[in-house]
């Protein structure tokens, strides 16, 4: 497909450094509504999706290829870009506004390339050529609405509270009642004495523009990776959206406005013992198991996933397999990106009819190793696949049914 | 053994704000003594430090405006914490526009000074930010090891110039070598010198004038009988002059410093409720 669109620079800049923040490659996935980008980092702990719809930009022009090799109709072409080679070109973003007149994206299939182009004042012309990646796409599903606990508030609040931690902090713990919330800095010293600073933030229901609280939680979650949503929100000057459940379900921290949304989705903590009395049992002494080397003491770890890169590398190739035992799934069928056992929405088409054994195994491999991200459900039943649009995170779920149907032990 | 402290007035706030960056740039851990009516930060001359120490008094009446303090005896009236400034100055970092600034001496888990700011908000209550910075309480056989340095034996003593200009000389200098020559007469000549094998660069400065120092039971102190002319000189490490000269954020009323010859250049800075001492070891 070819995509030629002008573009606000600082919003864009802003979504590309928090992106960046989360991983160092990113999808960039032009449809015919706007551009989505994507990126999950490497422990599959955190999520992060930006779309800009068309009228976002100045020009925008998608035009789909379909290629006659293929059985179905190639709606979009997702591809993978090095997030190294993009930041340059937006990173002193401010600069940029003032120098840089336009910006222009080009994406050309035959050469795998996609283009930034920008006309600078004086005439100066910079154009950057980057090699992209086919790869299957991305998306993690979760269900918005679905959660208990949803806070809204505008992103000038959110940054004064944040400028009390220090850059270093990594983690914090958000603590809701529907009396008051509070905010605090996370540690996993277990010694008595610890050496670091340790800040807590209490704030009043009031302060935030919105305020819902189903169930009392206490979240902790990665700091470090919201932090570009966070400068991001405040380029575009839309309230931020909080919703989240219990520990151990994913946070999403969210904007939206008319032209632009985005959702960063983050893995959060959960106790070990909190987990045996969690509702889905099944699911997780599977996991627990699996896990066993990962979680060798008793200390609360973050949900599905090993804190190191290391258990992302071993899932990896089984990941592979998998997907290449189902051959319907991975249809593109490429290199792929390392335990993208994520799934594709937007394949509703060939999801109809399809050998449910299979891709229920699939699905389950998915709960598997994304319980942090996904709120649930991960596949959308055929009907609901059909009216799912492209750019919408919210998926109605029907978590119960799908872990009670076929709990085999295939994982 | 209790301490608690509140600020309420803003340029107090600043004021001790101030205090603090300035000692966190001087030391990354020190040692916080508590009286009745004063604090004082001091960094004792262990070799971890390279031999620096530092002497910083504040009375607490020019800051808080409240003040409580108990120390661990009633004849030991005293509490000496051992914790990491830059804490301090992060804590009190966001705290420009606070309603109220509470300091306290707890002991949940392990020791800890909590500071408690509260800032206004847009609703009816206020915002609160809390920081437990951790201390380790000092134990009163310890105590002997930070007391107040004497002033030494100095053959000159001397005004500082400009302390701006001398940051920016010394700055400067730094890149070009290790160790810095201060020295100085009685005539109020002060040269920094450095000299490495490719080139050597003096600064001089004149006119500084030389402080009057009563010398205390009548006795000649070595400055006496001492030629105007003749120059006492130390070789100091220039990286850690040039941290107490970056580390001053407001202009001292008084910048004095005494050299003993080849041994020690002790600096003193004075504001109006803040004295800050500092001595540099001469290299051998």
């Amino acid at each position: 497909c070819i995509l030629h669109c002008f573009l606000f620079l600082l919003v864009f800049g802003r979504a590309i450094h928090a992106i960046a923040r989360v991983s160092d490659e990113f999808w960039f996935d032009p449809i015919e509504k706007g551009l989505a980008l994507r990126s999950v980092n490497s422990s599959r702990s955190a999520y992060a999706y930006v779309f800009f719809s068309s009228m976002f930009f100045q020009h925008y022009c998608w035009t789909a290829v379909s290629q006659p090799c293929q059985k179905e109709k190639q709606l979009s072409l997702p591809c993978k870009l090095i997030i190294k080679s993009i930041l340059p070109v937006f990173r002193c973003v401010n600069v940029l506004e003032r120098n840089v007149e336009k910006c222009s994206i080009y994406t050309n299939v035959n050469d795998h390339h996609i283009t930034f182009q920008l006309l600078c004042k004086h005439g100066v012309v910079k154009t950057y050529n980057l090699t992209f990646q086919e790869c299957d796409p991305l998306q993690a599903v979760f269900a918005k609405h679905m959660c208990p606990n949803i806070l809204k508030v505008h992103s000038r609040l959110l940054a004064d509270i944040m400028i009390h931690f220090p850059t270093s902090q990594e983690e914090v713990t958000l603590s809701v009642t529907p009396m008051k919330v509070c905010l605090k800095s996370y540690t996993e010293e277990d010694t008595g004495f610890s050496k670091t600073m340790l800040t807590e933030i209490q704030l009043n229901p009031d302060e935030f523009d919105y305020f819902q609280v189903g169930v009392d939680s206490e979240v902790t979650f990665c700091l470090k990776e919201l932090r570009g949503l966070l400068a991001f929100s405040e380029a575009t000057s839309v309230p931020v959206s909080i919703h989240f459940d219990i520990s151990g379900k994913p946070i999403a921290f969210g904007v939206e406005d008319t032209v632009l949304e985005a959702s960063f989705i983050l893995a959060t903590l959960s106790d070990v013992e909190m987990e045996t009395a969690s509702q889905q049992p099944p699911c997780v002494s599977q996991r627990q198991e699996s896990n066993a080397e990962a979680a060798a003491s008793k200390k609360p770890r973050w949900n599905g996933n090993a804190p190191n890169t290391g258990s992302a590398k071993t899932t990896s190739p089984l990941a592979k397999q998998e997907i290449k035992s189902i051959p319907r799934v991975a249809k593109k069928g490429t290199t792929g990106v390392a335990g993208t056992a994520i799934t594709e929405a937007e394949d509703h088409a060939m999801l109809e009819g399809e050998a449910t054994e299979s891709l229920s195994y699939f699905y389950k491999y998915c709960i598997f190793q994304f319980h942090s991200l996904f709120f649930g459900a991960v596949c959308c039943k055929e009907k609901d696949a059909i009216s799912h649009t492209f750019h919408s995170l919210a998926t109605p779920s029907d978590a119960e049914e799908d872990f009670g149907s076929g709990q085999s032990s295939q994982v | 053994m209790r301490f608690r402290a509140k600020i309420v007035d803003l340029a107090c706030l600043n004021h001790f704000s101030r205090v603090i960056n300035t000692i966190a740039k001087l030391a990354k851990t020190c040692t916080l003594r508590l009286t009745v009516s004063k604090l004082y930060f001091i960094l004792s001359d262990k070799v971890a430090n390279g031999g620096v120490s530092m002497w910083c008094e504040l009375c607490q009446g020019n800051f808080f405006d409240e003040f409580q303090m108990e120390g661990v005896a009633a004849e030991h009236n005293e509490i000496y914490l051992e914790l990491v400034p830059d804490n301090l100055s992060r804590a009190l970092k966001t705290a420009q526009s606070a309603k109220a600034v509470k300091i306290k001496l707890t002991n949940k888990h392990c020791p800890c000074l909590r500071v408690a700011v509260e800032l206004p908000s847009l609703s009816s209550s206020s915002r609160i930010v809390t920081h437990d910075i951790p201390v380790g309480v000092i134990p009163r056989r310890l105590w002997n090891d930070f007391r107040e340095p004497s002033v030494p034996d100095f053959d000159v003593s001397i005004y500082l110039p400009v302390l701006k200009t001398m940051k920016s000389v010394v700055e400067r200098m730094k890149n070009l070598s290790n160790s810095i020559v201060i020295e100085a007469n009685l005539s109020g000549e002060m040269n920094l010198k450095i000299e490495t094998d490719l080139v050597s660069v003096t600064t001089h400065f004149k006119d500084l004038g030389n402080p009057p120092w009563a010398s205390e039971d009548g006795c000649q102190s070595s400055a006496q009988g001492r030629d105007l002319e003749n120059m006492a000189e130390a070789r100091i490490d220039i990286k850690k002059l040039q941290q107490l000269l970056a580390g001053q954020q407001v202009n001292p009323t008084k910048a004095l410093c005494n050299i003993v010859s080849k041994r020690i250049v002790h600096f003193i800075l004075l504001h109006e409720d803040v004295s800050l001492q500092y001595f540099i070891p001469a290299l051998a």
